[in-house]
């Protein structure tokens, strides 16, 4: 049986103390098989970003476990097969495209022989090959959400942590976007990326989580989620507001 | 190996980062100018001009340098923090000890590039000044002591770009961690003097009977005012070698310490 991708178990996480404090997930599990991409949906304020953060170790857990391809967050590496993108990538704004991806790949342990030949291959792949000499600094939000995206693939990682990848995006930069996650589907690689964009989410994920006030509503198939003739948008509603009422009452 | 490796790569991108900054070259240009303007405040004394042109040029490195540490490094710093760029960076096998160091290291050798400018230029002015008016040559002067005492002076902003990492590390604010760092740089630049005040002086006011508290409070500071070798290169003073190398040693364990402190400390942090 092979590992999952991705392993939830449990996970509390609180922000602040005494009067300020903020439950920002509660007793959140999940699981995402290998070669799965896994959309995780819920409005602002849900806990999706905080959900990834503590994936990637930028927080930690007040209780619970992660666990990434079979090894435990905090306790053993695996960053080197992952790769993430965030809600809002930023770079040094004084290197320039090439240069960014060489960092990232030398960190990640790769050679400069093979970043040398990966790397005029990805920025070709983001429509950046023009920008490969030009400094970060002065690129567009969209050139710098596909330049994070090629950030993110420079080590050819098995799975992508995707933070909001088509958030402030005009409608070509999302479609490109769009289509280069449906590409790294047809390759194999396991995808986890959050979003409040609906319809993004229809058309890529096999599977989707809603999360909503730190809370899991759903984890698992797009399918079974929808029901017949109802749209992925009345149905996400439909969850939400239940889950407004139920703590209400 | 891969630990030297990743600090490496990122003291290199850190560098060349903050050698493209428009702030960098604007700092630098206004302390060329500084040294340059040497030739006229020396001609303004009657005696000692060969002093005064030494004391000068470093001192006139000595405040870039300083300007450097709190604008520029203190900024790239923030700007890792505040822009979320360290995801960037955490989000591949880098470790926090990996990340402060090669920041580090990076700023430390934007220093030294600084530095060499700025001495080469007020070098330059200095040996004008030298040139123009030979009686006033210190009589044991040497441009080796020179050269060991702009050493000394990038030894010391080394040590305080380490306690401005240390005190990022922990501070809620960027803002903090400046307010921190330039209180620290202070009170290093004047712990030798109240040391031997209080211990070499029976009536220190409040701080009588108070040597073993000043005395605790001198190891934990930074002692700055070791580093300040400008009387030492004017004057042509004897310098050793010994006393050079125990100065190294001081500098660069005290901001070994001071960064293995900032790594324990900023591993408490949480990146939200």
């Amino acid at each position: 049986m092979t590992v999952p991708a991705i392993e939830i178990t449990k996970l509390d996480k609180t922000f602040g103390s005494g009067r300020k404090k903020n439950q920002a997930l509660t007793d959140l599990s999940l699981t995402i098989a290998q070669g799965e991409v896994f959309g995780f949906l819920g409005p602002n304020g849900a806990g999706k970003s905080t959900t990834i953060k503590l994936l990637l170790r930028f927080l930690k857990p007040d209780r619970g476990s992660l666990r990434i391809l079979g090894k435990t967050v905090g306790q053993q590496e695996f960053r080197h097969r992952v790769g993430y993108l965030s809600e809002f990538p930023v770079f040094y704004d004084h290197l320039s495209a090439r240069e960014t991806l060489l960092l990232s790949g030398r960190l990640s342990g790769m050679t400069r022989l093979a970043l040398n030949q990966r790397i005029p291959m990805l920025l070709e792949r983001m429509n950046l090959a023009e920008a490969v000499d030009r400094r970060v600094g002065g690129f567009s939000k969209g050139m710098k959400q596909r330049l994070g995206m090629a950030n993110a693939l420079v080590h050819d990682p098995e799975v992508l942590i995707f933070d909001e990848p088509m958030s402030g995006l005009d409608p070509v930069g999302r479609h490109q976007i769009k289509s280069l996650i449906a590409e790294l589907k047809q390759e194999g690689k396991t995808i986890f990326f959050s979003s409040h964009i609906l319809s993004d989410i229809e058309a890529l994920c096999d599977r989707i989580g809603i999360i909503h006030k730190g809370v899991l509503l759903y984890s698992g198939g797009l399918r079974d989620f929808l029901g017949t003739g109802v749209s992925l948008e009345e149905q996400f509603v439909l969850v939400i507001e239940e889950a407004d009422h139920a703590s209400a009452a | 190996m891969q630990a030297l490796r990743n600090i490496w790569f990122l003291a290199l991108a850190t560098c060349t980062e903050g050698v493209r900054h428009k702030a960098l070259w604007a700092i630098v240009c206004l302390a060329v100018l500084l040294t340059m303007a040497n030739l006229g405040v020396t001609t303004l004394y009657s005696w000692d001009l060969g002093k005064v042109s030494v004391e000068f040029g470093l001192s006139a490195v000595a405040f870039t340098g300083l300007l450097l540490v709190f604008f520029l490094g203190m900024k790239i710093l923030a700007d890792d923090l505040e822009r979320s760029r360290i995801f960037m960076l955490l989000s591949r096998p880098v470790s926090i000890w990996h990340y402060l160091t090669g920041k580090f290291l990076g700023l430390a050798m934007i220093l030294l590039l600084a530095t060499t400018i700025l001495g080469l230029s007020a070098a330059l002015s200095m040996q004008y000044v030298l040139w123009q008016y030979p009686a006033y040559v210190p009589p044991n002067f040497s441009w080796l002591s020179y050269a060991m005492a702009l050493a000394c002076q990038w030894l010391s902003l080394v040590v305080v770009l380490a306690v401005s990492v240390l005190c990022f590390s922990f501070a809620s604010q960027p803002f903090i961690a400046l307010l921190l760092a330039v209180s620290s740089y202070l009170v290093g630049q004047n712990m030798e003097l109240l040391r031997r005040v209080v211990v070499e002086n029976a009536h220190a006011g409040a701080l009588t009977s108070q040597e073993n508290l000043v005395l605790a409070l001198s190891w934990i500071f930074p002692n700055l005012s070791l580093f300040d070798k400008k009387y030492v290169a004017a004057y042509g003073m004897a310098f050793s070698g010994q006393e050079f190398a125990l100065l190294c040693l001081y500098g660069i364990s005290y901001s070994a310490l001071l960064i293995y402190l900032a790594t324990l400390l900023f591993k408490r942090k949480e990146l939200a």
